[in-house]
């Protein structure tokens, strides 16, 4: 399985050793995993142009690595967004980044069961998991919070949040949750 | 009062948070010694004064477009340089305003639910979130078209400047179509069979010579 791993903790601590141990043991069962470290990428923020939508239909305008994200993603088979919990959701650096997968689907806008949302560009979106680092002051409400917002932003790429965990869970848990994603029904 | 704008649209004073921030004024300067100022939160490099300006504010609106179904990552951004303002007792209340493209207001009720907890979080007063759909084309509609939503929302912001607080009626009508119902779901396939949903954006695709490559896949195999 194609796993990329969306590493959004603006400093190298505790998450991203995490990280690394999660990659390792992904390896060993024989997956394809793409770490991206989002803080030593030079990402732009979205400037809402809307040049990825009408100019240059796919992708961003701006030539920044953000182009390595969208390739890295929509050529996986599962996407782990993993990213510290700060003032109660994801980094300002997994935002911006999120922002910028735009590109990934279509601007018309299309019927998915009863609300609007936007066509596919792609003939198959990947499957999505989030790994949350809490806050001292996380609490339950938070984690739900920041759950229905990632699993919007699935929704809104055209596939869904197969798990929300912390790394309150080991990484061998983690490793496993992921590995059983591939048993799902083919990709969305 | 003096009301303190944070504006989080990535476009600035050319977006349609921009509009709506104008059209929320109109109400609010009809009410006599009420006045406001607004920043722009894409001016990324200035977040720390914002902060500041922010830490001294009477009252604050934080506005912004819903980016792949939350706030822009300006925004968050924002929100972050805010931390060291948690716990303080004398923080400024808050209001929101989110508007989004999406013509059901149902999309934003996800980060409302943020922004409320946002507010207890820096131990702010909530003052509500103003919710719109359907905004992506407001700055190309011709008045006749915008004029509820005008007159909508700048009667929250008089009633805001008059008791401090939002009416909830008026807030159900600003936020119009909440979730479409099966006859506007109807309705949506029949302006996508003639076309009309796609109106705008292929102008747009045409008049910058990318119509032939609307359904571009770069990123296809290229892992």
């Amino acid at each position: 399985m194609r796993i990329a791993i969306l590493d959004g903790s603006p400093d190298a601590g505790a998450l991203s050793r995490y990280l690394n141990e999660v990659v390792a043991r992904l390896e060993r069962r024989t997956h394809d995993v793409r770490l991206m470290t989002l803080r030593d990428m030079n990402i732009r923020y979205c400037t809402g142009c809307w040049s990825c939508w009408w100019k240059t239909p796919g992708e961003c305008a701006f030539k920044d690595e953000s182009h390595d994200v969208c390739a890295a993603v929509i050529n996986s088979d599962f996407v782990l967004i993993a990213t510290p919990l700060i003032m109660g959701t994801v980094s300002a650096l997994t935002k911006k980044t999120q922002d910028k997968l735009i590109p990934l689907v279509h601007p018309y806008l299309t019927l998915v069961g009863d609300e609007v949302h936007h066509r596919k560009r792609y003939d198959r979106y990947p499957w999505w998991g989030a790994l949350f680092e809490c806050a001292p002051d996380t609490d339950d409400e938070d984690l739900q919070v920041v759950t229905d917002l990632v699993s919007r932003f699935t929704i809104n790429l055209r596939s869904r949040l197969e798990f929300a965990r912390t790394t309150a869970s080991d990484a061998q848990e983690t490793a496993d949750a992921i590995d059983r994603v591939q048993w799902l029904a083919p990709r969305p | 009062m003096r009301l303190t704008v944070f504006n989080g649209s990535p476009r600035g004073r050319s977006g349609n948070t921009e509009i709506l921030i104008e059209w929320f004024m109109e109400g609010v300067k009809s009410v006599p010694w009420n006045s406001y100022t607004v920043d722009h939160l894409r001016a990324v490099e200035k977040h720390g004064e914002f902060a500041d300006t922010f830490r001294d504010a009477e009252i604050v609106m934080l506005a912004f477009p819903l980016y792949t179904d939350a706030m822009p990552g300006i925004v968050k951004a924002f929100i972050e340089k805010l931390a060291p303002l948690v716990g303080r007792p004398q923080n400024p209340p808050l209001l929101f305003l989110v508007q989004s493209g999406f013509p059901e207001a149902h999309h934003s009720r996800f980060v409302e639910r943020y922004l409320e907890k946002l507010a207890r979080r820096l131990g702010s007063r909530y003052v509500g979130t103003m919710v719109r759909g359907g905004c992506e084309g407001i700055h190309v509609m011709p008045p006749r078209m915008t004029k509820k939503v005008r007159t909508t929302i700048a009667a929250l912001g008089e009633r805001f400047a008059k008791t401090g607080d939002f009416d909830p009626e008026l807030l159900n009508q600003f936020a119009g179509t909440e979730r479409l119902t099966r006859f506007g779901q109807a309705v949506l396939k029949l302006m996508k069979i003639v076309g009309l949903t796609r109106f705008y954006w292929d102008g747009q695709l045409r008049k910058h010579k990318a119509y032939a490559r609307r359904f571009a896949r770069p990123f296809e195999g290229a892992w």
